[in-house]
């Protein structure tokens, strides 16, 4: 028994080796972007984001509701913004990604355009991430003024920094709780056309996500209580990660 | 079956309107029931207006034709006594499919187990006054999502028992429809409404559609042949610009196409088409379409009878309580699809829905036969049932 047990221990550190290289390769065959749809990772020219990485420094300002202060996860270190920063400048250096985060729980586009606004000429970012449509679904804000201000707000910051900035409109998380009981579509497609019409990027999460419950690679929904914490810490770890391929492939189009 | 189906079908009137109106209950059914992949299917999908147009306007026909009728007949004091009856029953029907509602999202919450990472989703007003919230939305200011349709529909009826002498002067109806749409437009004249969240759907401006209904419904079909001719040319011409604005709004919607971007300034025009207003590209949209189906689907095509469009012809003419039961029914599918969203249950939520509005459908007309010649004659569905 013992013998066996002293050939099995002998065994170990090989199996242990062959585990990690398996493991490692199951890794690299999921595409980046945790998987996400090819389709939702294609952007448009991002010239700004593009010009600011070739002289070494990105700023990056994120605006948006509750997702960008907390959203379940163990801490704010591990939010999808703060990921982003993490994900991105690994990605882009030696540049350097410099990102604040401005919003907070339950706002609206206005008080986001109202933020971009005063906060936008101090820190002249060369990406604004503009999350939003959530709350407006849930409380059945009007979706019209939700798109006018979009289009106001972008339009301004085009009129002022023209190409030096660039802005990436970004949807509201999957959820079917959500889709059952909130006209979430309506807000979707006007967010869709509100971005084509102001020449901003649209990143959908709520594709990208809805994928990644469809697939079983992420269901925050579905995750057992206990679990939710570190599910939530994926979801936005994985989020920032496809953001970030997003992001990359505007840069890409920019520089062709 | 069908064939008993088809027995409930009241003869003598415009089946197309029907079948279409039956369709568009359909429609409202699944685009009520998100999640639902025939959602992809609907109108909405490849055109600037959707069911809810289609349903408004033949609302307006129906009622054109019914109580024109009576006021003939009764004189105005009836015939808006019959409206104001059926505006009540709207009423009540809507605030029962809102207790529905409450108890559902309650329901799903509990059963989802709501975490924290969407908690703005429980800013909702009924979670957080719900004494006001029950208050407002008696007093039609609080209209969650999907509960839209029927407040609209209660004033627009409302305003047309007030107005229902000028459906003999059908022109001076269509003015003064004209003239509050575009003041409403104009001014930006909206219903009251509590946390500011709006009407969805604006009834001073949708009751256009519902005038042009009453008063296509009105009309001798002679003189509306003569007034709207068939032609070849302006038939291709709106067809091709139904098709061009399918194919745009799709390219706008669902970006670049092999990295061709659609121009800033044809998004910026689409994203100014709103529905809360009646946009007037939603309306040209489903009047150009009712023109077109007009002409094409000859009123007495044998189709219409068939065992395919016989059910969508019974939901139409009983479209009061088949629009009740499919919003009520599309509360149920959406606990469905939140339970699974996979293709046995997208089946099992679509069949079994439409079985319950045809059935509806039938109860309601035997119903409705049966209240005008008492006793009831038991029909031939029953019949085969019970045998």
């Amino acid at each position: 028994m013992m013998a066996m047990l002293k050939r099995m221990g002998g065994l170990l550190p090989v199996l242990a080796l062959g585990l990690v290289l398996l493991g490692g390769a199951s890794a690299r065959t999921e595409p980046p972007g945790c998987g996400a749809p090819q389709e939702a990772l294609e952007s448009g020219p991002l010239p700004g984001t593009a010009a600011a990485l070739g002289r070494g420094e990105l700023r990056v300002m994120v605006v948006g509701s509750a997702s960008t202060q907390m959203g379940g996860t163990s801490g704010p270190a591990a939010t999808w913004p703060e990921r982003l920063r993490a994900v991105l400048g690994a990605r882009v250096a030696p540049a350097n990604v410099r990102l604040e985060v401005f919003g907070g729980r339950g706002t609206v586009a206005a008080d986001h355009a109202r933020l971009l606004a005063e906060a936008g000429p101090a820190f002249r970012p060369h990406l604004i991430i503009w999350q939003l449509g959530t709350v407006e679904a849930a409380r059945g804000l009007p979706a019209d003024e939700m798109s006018d201000t979009v289009q106001e707000a972008v339009g301004r910051l085009r009129a002022a920094r023209g190409e030096r900035t660039d802005v990436v409109l970004m949807d509201s998380q999957f959820s079917r709780f959500f889709r059952a009981n909130a006209d979430v579509e309506s807000y979707r497609d006007r967010l869709r056309l509100a971005a084509a019409a102001s020449g901003a990027q649209m990143f959908s999460r709520w594709a990208v996500m809805r994928h990644w419950a469809e697939t079983e690679r992420l269901d925050l929904e579905r995750a057992p209580r206990a679990g939710r914490v570190a599910a939530a810490d994926e979801l936005h770890d994985c989020v920032a990660r496809a953001l970030t391929e997003f992001v990359l492939d505007g840069v890409s189009r920019a520089r062709r | 079956m069908s064939g008993a189906i088809g027995s409930l079908v009241r003869p003598g009137r415009d089946l197309r309107v029907d079948v279409i109106r039956g369709l568009a209950l359909w429609f409202i059914f699944i685009d009520h029931t998100p999640g639902n992949l025939l959602g992809g299917a609907t109108l909405r999908n490849i055109a600037f207006c959707d069911a809810t147009e289609g349903f408004v306007l033949l609302a307006g026909y129906a009622a054109g034709i019914a109580y024109g009728r009576m006021l003939e007949r009764e004189g105005w004091l009836r015939a808006a006594g019959r409206v104001a009856g059926r505006v009540g029953t709207l009423y009540v029907a809507h605030i029962f499919l809102f207790v529905v509602f409450t108890a559902q999202v309650g329901f799903s919450a509990a059963a989802l187990d709501q975490a924290a990472y969407l908690d703005e989703l429980q800013l909702d007003p009924f979670g957080q006054e719900p004494y006001r919230a029950l208050l407002e939305a008696l007093l039609l200011r609080y209209q969650p999502a999907f509960l839209d349709i029927l407040p609209l529909y209660i004033v627009v009826l409302g305003m047309f028992a007030v107005v229902l002498p000028l459906v003999a002067r059908p022109g001076l109806l269509l003015l003064a429809s004209v003239a509050l749409y575009a003041a409403t437009r104009g001014f930006d004249l909206a219903p009251p409404s509590w946390t500011g969240s709006g009407w969805f759907f604006n009834p001073f401006a949708w009751q256009l559609l519902f005038a042009i209904g009453v008063a296509l419904g009105r009309a001798d079909p002679a003189r509306l042949t003569r007034l709207f001719p068939w032609s070849r040319w302006l038939a291709a011409l709106a067809l091709l610009v139904l098709v061009v604005g399918a194919v745009t709004l799709n390219w706008v919607w669902h970006g670049p196409v092999r990295g061709f971007e659609a121009p800033e300034w044809l998004a910026a025009w689409m994203a100014d088409v709103d529905k809360t207003g009646l946009h007037p590209a939603r309306l040209a949209s489903v009047l150009v379409m009712a023109w077109l189906v007009g002409h094409l689907i000859p009123a007495g095509a044998a189709w219409l009878s068939g065992p395919f469009a016989a059910p969508f012809a019974l939901m139409g003419q009983q479209s009061l309580p088949v629009f009740c039961a499919s919003i009520f029914l599309s509360f149920l599918g959406r606990v469905a699809i939140e339970t699974s969203a996979g293709w046995p249950m997208q089946v099992a939520v679509n069949l079994a829905g439409l079985a319950a509005l045809v059935a509806v459908g039938v109860v309601a007309a035997w119903y409705a036969e049966g209240s005008k010649r008492r006793p009831p004659a038991l029909p031939d569905v029953a019949k085969a049932a019970t045998r």
